[in-house]
Order: structure tokens, then C-alpha cells, then sequence
């Protein structure tokens, strides 16, 4: 009987010490089940152990467990009121300059990131995004966009070969020849991806980057739309206020062909030696133009009826204009710690 | 190409200040790429473009500029001091390869001068970045920068016979040209013979036996037009480009060629040489003038803006073209032959649009009228894949195209990979087969520079050869785990990655493109670490590949560690189709859990026991997942514990516990009967 006393008592003594540890309804109930739990609670393993005690000490020892039981689903129900009440007991010290608990999310690629937002502006204006092969033809790469074989235009593009007529393409213009080339017009896309040049690397030049070209053929399409449809784009990209300003270029696919320029986002022209413009205020930022008449023939689509405007821009470059990236091949070191900083840009 | 406003203004008067200058010349298509202030002189250089020989000369660019102001293009006379001999006595020019040189002109100048040019004449050379040799070559040079005609200067008296034959070159023959290289020359390359022998590479480089020398008196002047494709391809072929060969190739100015010839005699002249009578003009077939219609409604169409037709006739004019009314507001328009580019309509739009101010163009946004795009699925699969490898904390990383053909073999993947014919360097001169080294090389890199861990995927394209002639290119997703987990707070430390880590996420891609249930298979790769290797599958086709990287192969890209990684072949995947979307009712009644744990012998798997709960076929048991999994002290040896939660639900009641826990023996027989499990706690 004794021994039956001294564990009523070593339990109770137990809760008295585990008590002030119940700080929260999770504590609460670890605790409740601790010692009523319906299977294994330590009080109800003691009524368990009654059944098997002899008569003469049924009573008395009953009445203890009883005494301890009602005692400890007192004690719980006081501690359940206290928590309920909005000041609680004084717990343990919160030290609320802790750090905030955090799951670890992965970083997008900047260069991902900045041809997402790109797309967003074009999709928003109705336009499909669509893809092509990375190794191409020559044929979809220059001829079918008015290069002619032996052109020193084709110079600009510098091409790593493959074997025969392969090449790494030198922009994505192809996928705009195979979209023409199976779809009737209005056609109204973009084409993201990446693009190879024979370049010798230098901060602003790689042998591979990422390139976006638009297309828009439909009836009546005019270089008007051209200016206004990127126009908008580029203040939707680098912000309402930017300036910008078309001027004559050459490229074999266009007719007029227009280079694109916004002003010098670092010095707005006020700096002569400016290292991003080169003291002109002004930086080219991407090509542009009225689809060429030979460009629409070779894919069958009629030049009297249709017209249309394409341009294309050069991602990295621009993400590096927008983010203030000195060098072009860091978005290829992959460095994490280069890499996680756009995350929250 | 360098521009000097003080030559420009032999050509037209034009005075503007620097700033203006420099604006409206970029305005209407001539970027200066830097501008520089000589001497009172104010010198740009000018970008060019392939379609504009014509403005490879201070000539074309005062056309410009005349155009753009509305000045006159002012002509100069270039006299010439004539001997009684005749040209055609001295000389003979026979054109053996028409179709390659269409019109070869020539005039002789007897007494040349011997010794610098004059001051006037070196400063306008230094001016444009030449340097001046003697008076002859710089005439050469002179009549080029000036007007965009190549000329080409030989010593008369070393031309066998005083005869000019333009001829394709024989087989064997060779040429010593001006620098001194001995150029091997090829059948279809065109030269300038005399009697015997090659004396020039036409239109691109002179020989030095035939060249103008300390010694030379008499010279024979070259102006001629050349096709621009043949010498293209000879300079290509030679690895040779000349200011010539820049200019033919991009097509001389067929008109131009007896005034060229007569501009560098006028010259010479003026400096003492005599020059013979008579300018030898070899033109077989003189090119018929082209013509090219313009309709003012098609300016409008394709600019967006109504021009004065009186604009379009003026400034078109001003560029040299000759316009002819062929019905109402609709031209005939004549090309001059310096404009080699314009040839069709919008040819002739574009230089309306240039001159009439892109700026002046209203903006207009395109109309949006709906119709239907197509949704590119491709990339909003790439989208979802993404997002769920950054919400499991891989970063995403870009890589080369480009393979290391060493790194490349050590990925043994078995593929025959596409090698580029002219690369940027050896080490890229291979198209990627896999995507795993590129990655291992992003582990190397970060690990070096004191990342604890490396959790990184790429999705990208990678190449090989399918046959002989044929290739593919197809999307892969790589994923690698190498190192330390980030932590998440202060109570779950950093931990080493594993291969849980990348089944894992691959597991999360899978469903998150409904491509789940995603099944495994040990599998062996040559990439792979034997025994350590699964094969990814969907459908029962094998996508993919998961497991720990050799070590081998992640020392060849020097990372020591264990290295984790999974590449999966999204083409081969998207073209399955997903498991459809269903969707299933919230449960209104409670589910009963219960926990299970037991001891297990080592050997056995995790797998085990889910074949064993599978083939229960036990309608109320909802699901389960394994929550724990523990081996090593107190356990005994070779005993491992696990314990898995059972959930059980009934649709359409409430369960009752004495039916749960006679599932649960029944599962507990089943395992012990199965797999020889023992019950640490739990019901009996």
C-alpha cells in the first residue's frame, strides 16, 4: 500500500514540475495525455493496476488515484483557463529580436526573371510566345530572311558552323520564318531564347546569350505601330519617364529598318565621359523594323496585303542596363551569391 | 569609316556646328562612333552598313548630307596634262571573265612623281587614319576615301607586254602580293594577268612584282568593277580584307569606274606625270539603268503617315534618282548606279522615311484585335517545374551550350556529340550531350568560394547526332544537391544532402505536373555511382535518370564531395500526357491515425512494406506515410526502426476503434508474416 502512496505522490510531484512547462495549448495537452491519457497516461495505467489489487486495499488505494486523478484534471482545467485568458501565465521570456524562422526558396535566374518581365508586357498586349530550334539552317537563318549567300551583311552575324548547311542560330528570326511559314496572318509574337555568335568574350560580348524578337503581320500594319507598340514596351520596362528615340539602321530582314535608343539611364546625357553612353545620352538598346517585301514572299505571304514590323533585343545586355551589370559573363559564372541577389529586385 | 568634315566640303558647303552636325547626321542613319577635332578639322567615324558602298567615300556621305540640307552636290573638273601618245598603244586590256569583271577601265601616266605627296594632300590621309606612302600610292588611296572607287596602280614597265588580261586564275599559279605573302591561288579566283603571268589579285590585293616602287616612272591606273560574290569569296578564302576588297564586295559604283581612273590621272598629272590619250573603257554589256516603281498610297500604308508628294519627288531627286510620272500620284523611279541597294519599293520608303525624320512618324500602339494565340505549353510547363524546384530550394543556374569535349567523355553518356567547325576555343568546341557537367562545374565553383552547399537545376536544350546527317536537340532538366541543406531556423540545423534530397524534388516536379505517380528503378549509368543509381519512369517509360554521381566523375569537375543529381529528358516527357485533374471531395467525417512503430532488419527496404500495404486492398485505409526512421544505439545492430502513420476513414460514417485496431493487427500479421517486423510500442 505504501509503495501505491509514494507513486501517487512521485506523480503529483511530477506534475507540480511539469506544470510550468505547459505554456501552450500544444504543452497542454502533451501534458494531459502524460498523465490521463486514455491508453497509456500514467494515472490511467494505476487504475489499470487496481483491478489487480487485492480487495482490502481496493478502497483506499481508489480513493488516491481518485484524489490524484481529480487533482491533476483540475490543475489542467485552471492551467486551460489560464491560457485562454489573453495575458496568460508569465512563461518563459520571448526574446522577440530573434531572428524569423525561414524556408530556404530557391533564386530564379536573373536572366530568367528579366525575359519573364518582358514577356509579361507582350502578353499583356496579345502576343503568343513561341519557339524554335537552337540549331538551324542556313536557309532559316539568313536566306529566308533576305541574306544573300556571300552577303558581307552576314558578317555582323557572325555564325559558328556545324556540318553542311547547320548552324548555331545567330538569332531567334528563325522561329519568326516558321511561325510565317505555318501560320495565316494576323500573326503577333515573341520568341525568347538563346542565340550563338562567334564572338571573342569581352564585358559585353559572349559567344552565347539570350536574345527576344517580336513579329506583328496583320492588314495595315504600319512603322506608326512599330514606334508606338515599342515605345510603350521600353517605358513599361525601364519606367514611364524614359526617352526615347528612333533613327535609320540596316538590317537585310526590315525595310525601313530602325535602331532603337533610350536615354543614358546613368548619366541622361549630362556626362561627356559617361562609360555607359559614351558622353552621346543616348544607348542603343534594340533593332527594329518594317518586315521586308522578299522577307513575306519567301513565306508566301503576299507583301500588297500584309505588312508587318519585327525587333529584336538583346536580353543580357539590357538586364545588365537595367541592373547596372558591369560584366556579361557573370550571369554565366553562375556564383549563388551573384545569382540570389535578383531575387527580391 | 572616318569622315572629314574639311573633304566633305569639296563635295558640298556644308557648315553646321559639331553638335548638329553630328545629331542630324545620326538622324537620318549616319552614327558617328566618336568624333574627334584635328587641326581646325573635325573628323567622324562613321558607322557603316553592308547595302551603303556608296557611302564608303567622302563623296556618298556629301550626297547625304546635300540631300538632308538641301544643298548642291558641287562638281569638280580634274584635268588632265595629255601626251600626243595614245593609251591603247601602250596598253592592252582583254576581259576573259566578263560575268566577274564587268567594266575595266585604264589610262596611263607617264613621269609620275617620285617621292611624298603633297603637304595638302598626306594631311587629308593622316586625317582619316592613313598613313601616306609616296605620291602614287596616296592617289590611289586619295581617289578611294574620296569617292568609294578602288583603284589599283601598277608599273607599267613591269606588265609583260604592256598587257592587262582579266582572267580566272590557273591551276597552280601563285602570286607574291604587295605585303610579301605568297598566295596560293585557286581557279575560281580572278586575277589581272599580263602575257604570263598573275600581277594582281583583282579587286583585292596587288602583286608585288608589278608594283609601284622607288624606281617606277610610267604607271598603269586600274579602275574597274568587279562581281561582288567572287571577290568576297577570294579574300574570304585567302584570309585577306583590303579596303578594296571591303568595297567590292560590297558593289562599286559601275558608273563611276572612268572617272575614278581619270581623277587619279588628274592628280598625277598635277604633280608632273602625263598623262596618255585616251582612257581604255571595257564595258561589254552596259547594265541597262534600273527602274523600280513607287506608289504614294504604299508610302503612306507603310509608314503611317500621309507625305507631300512634293517631299517624296524632292528629296528622292536630291538623292540622284530620276523620277518619272507613270499614273496618278505614281512614279517610275530611275536608280543611280552608285545605289546598289534599291531595288524594289520599300527600298525607296526607306529613304523617303529617312529624310522625312523617323522622329516626325506619329506612334500609334498596334491594334489589338483579339484572335486566338496559341498557349505555349511548352513553357508553362517550364514555368510550373520552376516554381516547384525554388519552392524546394534549388536555385536555377544558366550554363554554355557548349561542352568541353574532356568533360564531355568523362559524362560518358553515350551520345555522339555535335562538334562546331570553327570554335570559340577547344574547350567549347562541343555541343552538350548532358546537362550534369555544366552543373558539376556550378558545385565546383561555389564550393571554391566557400558555399557550404550547392543546390542548383537548369533547364535547358542539349544536342547529338542521330545518324549520319541527322540530329536532335531535346529539353533536359538537370538537378544536383551537393553539401549542406540550408537551415531552417535555429531547431533544425543544417544537414548534408542526400539522395532523398533529389528524389525528392524530382518527385515534386512530376507531381506538380501531373505526371505522378513517378516510378523508379535501379538502373546503371555511366555517370552514375553503381548501386546508387535509378531510372526515373513514367508510364513504364524511362525518362530520366537519379542518383549520386561517380566520384570520378565529380573529381574531373573537382568537387570532393558526394554529389547528388538527376537529369530528366522533358521532351521525351511532355509528349505523355498527364494524369487529367479530378477533383475530389473534402472528407465530412473524421479519418482515425495511428502510428506504427517497429523494428525492421537492415536489409529490408521501405519499399517493402509499401508493396506489403499495397496488396492489403484494405478499403478504409486512406493512406500512409512513413514519419520516422532511426537506426544505431539503443537499437541492435543490424536492426533498423520505422514508424509509418496509418490513416483510416470511412466515406459515409464514423469509424468505430475496435474496427481500426483489427486493421491494424491484420496489417502488423501481415508485416510480420512479410518482413519479420517486431513492434516496438503500439497496440498488441
Amino acid at each position: 500500500m505504501a509503495s501505491l502512496k509514494d507513486r501517487v505522490d512521485g506523480l503529483r510531484k511530477e506534475f507540480d514540475a511539469a506544470a510550468p512547462r505547459a505554456v501552450d495549448a500544444r504543452s497542454l495537452e502533451d501534458l494531459r495525455t502524460a498523465f490521463l491519457g486514455r491508453k497509456r497516461g500514467h494515472i490511467t495505467l494505476l487504475f489499470e493496476e487496481l483491478k489487480s489489487a487485492p480487495p482490502e486495499e481496493k478502497r483506499e488505494a481508489g480513493r488516491l488515484v481518485n484524489e490524484l486523478k481529480n487533482d491533476v484534471a483540475g490543475r489542467l482545467e485552471a492551467l486551460a483557463a489560464e491560457l485562454r485568458t489573453a495575458a496568460g501565465r508569465p512563461g518563459r521570456a520571448v526574446d522577440l529580436t530573434l531572428p524569423g524562422r525561414k524556408r530556404y526558396v530557391g533564386a530564379a535566374h536573373p536572366l530568367t526573371l528579366f525575359e519573364q518581365e518582358i514577356e509579361r508586357i507582350f502578353l499583356a498586349m496579345g502576343f503568343a510566345i513561341e519557339d524554335g530550334p537552337e540549331i538551324e539552317t542556313d536557309y532559316y537563318n539568313f536566306e529566308a530572311l533576305n541574306f544573300p549567300p556571300h552577303h558581307p551583311a552576314r558578317d555582323k552575324w557572325d555564325t559558328l558552323f556545324i556540318k553542311g548547311d547547320l548552324l548555331l542560330r545567330t538569332h531567334t528570326s528563325p522561329v519568326q520564318v516558321r511561325v510565317m511559314e505555318r501560320t495565316k496572318p494576323p500573326i503577333r509574337i515573341i520568341c525568347p531564347g538563346r542565340v550563338f555568335r562567334r564572338e571573342t568574350p569581352d564585358p559585353t560580348h559572349l559567344p552565347m546569350f539570350m536574345q527576344v524578337e517580336g513579329l506583328v503581320i496583320d492588314e495595315g500594319v504600319t512603322f506608326a505601330h512599330l514606334k508606338g507598340t515599342l515605345e510603350f514596351f521600353l517605358r513599361a520596362l525601364f519606367g514611364e519617364k524614359v526617352k526615347v528615340r528612333f533613327r535609320p539602321s540596316f538590317f537585310p530582314f526590315t525595310e525601313p529598318s530602325a535602331e532603337v535608343d533610350i536615354e543614358c539611364l546613368v548619366c541622361s546625357g549630362r556626362d561627356p565621359a559617361c562609360r555607359v553612353c559614351g558622353g552621346t545620352g543616348w544607348k542603343e538598346i534594340l533593332g527594329s523594323g518594317m518586315v521586308d517585301p522578299q522577307v513575306l514572299k519567301n513565306v508566301n505571304i503576299d507583301p500588297e496585303k500584309y505588312s508587318g514590323w519585327a525587333f529584336g533585343l538583346g536580353i543580357d545586355r539590357t538586364a545588365m542596363l537595367a541592373l547596372g551589370i558591369p560584366e556579361m559573363r557573370y550571369f554565366y559564372e553562375n556564383d549563388l551569391r551573384f545569382l540570389r541577389q535578383f531575387v527580391t529586385k | 569609316m572616318k569622315i572629314s568634315q574639311d573633304w566633305i566640303r569639296d563635295y558640298v558647303a556644308v557648315d553646321l556646328p559639331k553638335a548638329e552636325l553630328v545629331d542630324r547626321l545620326t538622324m537620318i542613319g549616319w552614327v558617328p562612333e566618336s568624333v574627334e577635332e584635328i587641326g581646325g578639322d573635325l573628323v567622324l567615324d562613321l558607322e557603316t552598313y553592308a547595302n551603303r558602298p556608296d557611302a564608303l567615300g567622302h563623296l556618298g556621305v556629301a550626297r547625304e548630307i546635300g540631300a538632308l540640307l538641301g544643298l548642291p552636290l558641287l562638281e569638280k573638273d580634274w584635268p588632265l596634262v595629255e601626251l600626243a601618245e595614245e593609251t591603247s598603244c601602250v596598253a592592252d586590256v582583254q576581259i576573259a571573265a566578263e560575268a566577274l569583271c564587268p567594266r575595266y577601265c585604264g589610262l596611263v601616266v607617264r613621269g609620275v612623281p617620285v617621292g611624298p605627296s603633297p603637304a595638302w594632300l598626306a594631311r587629308r590621309l593622316e586625317a582619316v587614319g592613313l598613313r601616306p606612302i609616296n605620291a602614287v600610292v596616296d592617289v590611289s588611296n586619295y581617289v578611294l576615301f574620296a569617292t568609294g572607287q578602288p583603284i589599283h596602280t601598277f608599273d607599267l614597265g613591269r606588265i609583260g607586254g604592256g598587257c592587262i588580261v582579266v582572267r580566272k586564275a590557273k591551276r597552280g599559279e601563285t602570286l607574291v602580293d604587295l605585303d610579301g605573302r605568297t598566295l596560293e591561288l585557286r581557279p575560281d579566283m580572278l586575277v589581272i594577268a599580263d602575257e604570263t603571268r598573275p600581277v594582281a589579285l583583282a579587286g583585292v590585293i596587288g602583286g608585288q612584282a608589278s608594283g609601284v616602287g622607288a624606281s617606277t616612272r610610267d604607271v598603269f591606273i586600274e579602275s574597274a568593277a568587279f562581281d561582288p560574290v567572287s571577290i568576297r569569296q577570294t579574300a574570304k578564302t585567302l584570309g585577306l580584307s583590303t579596303d578594296a576588297s571591303y568595297r567590292f564586295e560590297r558593289g562599286a559604283d559601275i558608273g563611276f569606274a572612268p572617272q575614278g581612273a581619270l581623277m587619279a590621272a588628274s592628280l598625277l598629272c598635277a604633280m608632273g606625270g602625263r598623262a596618255t590619250r585616251g582612257l581604255i573603257d571595257r564595258y561589254p554589256r552596259p547594265a541597262k539603268p534600273r527602274r523600280v516603281r513607287l506608289r504614294l498610297r504604299r508610302v503612306a500604308e507603310l509608314l503611317g503617315v500621309a507625305v507631300a508628294e512634293s517631299f517624296v519627288v524632292d528629296v528622292l531627286e536630291r538623292l540622284g534618282f530620276r523620277l518619272e510620272a507613270a499614273g496618278a500620284h505614281a512614279w517610275r523611279v530611275e536608280v543611280p548606279t552608285f545605289r546598289v541597294d534599291i531595288s524594289r519599293e520599300a527600298d525607296l520608303i526607306e529613304e523617303i522615311a529617312r529624310f522625312y525624320g523617323y522622329d516626325r512618324i506619329p506612334s500609334q500602339v498596334t491594334p489589338v484585335d483579339s484572335f486566338p494565340t496559341a498557349v505555349n505549353r511548352r513553357r508553362e510547363r517550364l514555368d510550373r517545374i520552376r516554381a516547384t524546384l525554388l519552392a524546394q530550394g534549388f536555385d536555377e543556374v544558366i550554363n554554355w551550350s557548349f561542352a568541353d569535349p574532356e568533360r564531355e567523355a568523362a559524362a560518358a553518356g553515350g551520345r555522339t556529340p555535335i562538334a562546331i567547325q570553327n570554335p570559340i576555343s577547344n574547350r567549347a568546341s562541343l555541343m552538350r550531350t548532358t546537362l550534369l557537367p555544366g552543373l558539376v562545374e556550378n558545385a565546383a565553383w561555389n564550393l571554391n568560394r566557400g558555399l557550404e552547399g550547392v543546390h542548383v537545376f537548369e533547364a535547358g536544350n542539349v544536342y547529338e547526332w542521330a545518324g549520319e546527317t541527322a540530329h536532335r536537340e531535346d529539353l533536359h532538366l538537370g538537378v544536383l544537391s551537393t553539401g549542406l541543406v540550408p537551415a531552417a531556423g535555429l531547431t533544425t540545423p543544417a544537414a548534408e544532402t542526400g539522395f532523398e534530397v533529389v528524389k525528392g524534388a524530382v518527385e515534386a516536379v512530376f507531381e506538380a505536373l501531373r505526371f505522378d505517380p513517378v516510378g523508379f528503378r535501379k538502373a546503371g549509368h555511366p555517370s552514375f555511382e553503381a548501386g546508387l543509381t535509378l531510372a526515373v519512369l513514367v508510364k513504364g517509360q524511362e525518362v530520366g535518370t537519379l542518383g549520386r554521381l561517380r566520384r570520378d566523375f565529380a573529381a574531373s569537375g573537382s568537387v570532393e564531395r558526394d554529389v547528388y543529381a538527376a537529369e530528366i529528358d522533358l521532351s521525351a516527357l511532355f509528349e505523355k500526357t498527364p494524369r487529367p485533374f479530378q477533383y475530389q471531395p473534402v472528407p465530412k467525417l473524421p479519418g482515425v491515425v495511428r502510428d506504427l512503430s517497429f523494428l525492421l532488419d537492415a536489409s529490408r527496404t521501405y519499399g517493402e512494406i509499401v508493396q506489403v500495404l499495397g496488396r492489403l486492398n484494405q478499403p478504409l485505409l486512406e493512406g500512409f506515410e512513413l514519419i520516422d526512421r532511426f537506426e544505431g544505439r539503443p537499437l541492435p545492430e543490424g536492426r533498423v526502426s520505422l514508424t509509418v502513420r496509418l490513416r483510416f476513414r470511412h466515406a459515409q460514417r464514423t469509424l468505430v476503434a475496435d474496427e481500426v485496431d483489427r486493421i491494424v493487427q491484420e496489417i502488423v500479421a501481415q508485416l510480420k508474416a512479410g518482413l519479420g517486423i517486431q513492434l516496438r510500442e503500439g497496440p498488441h
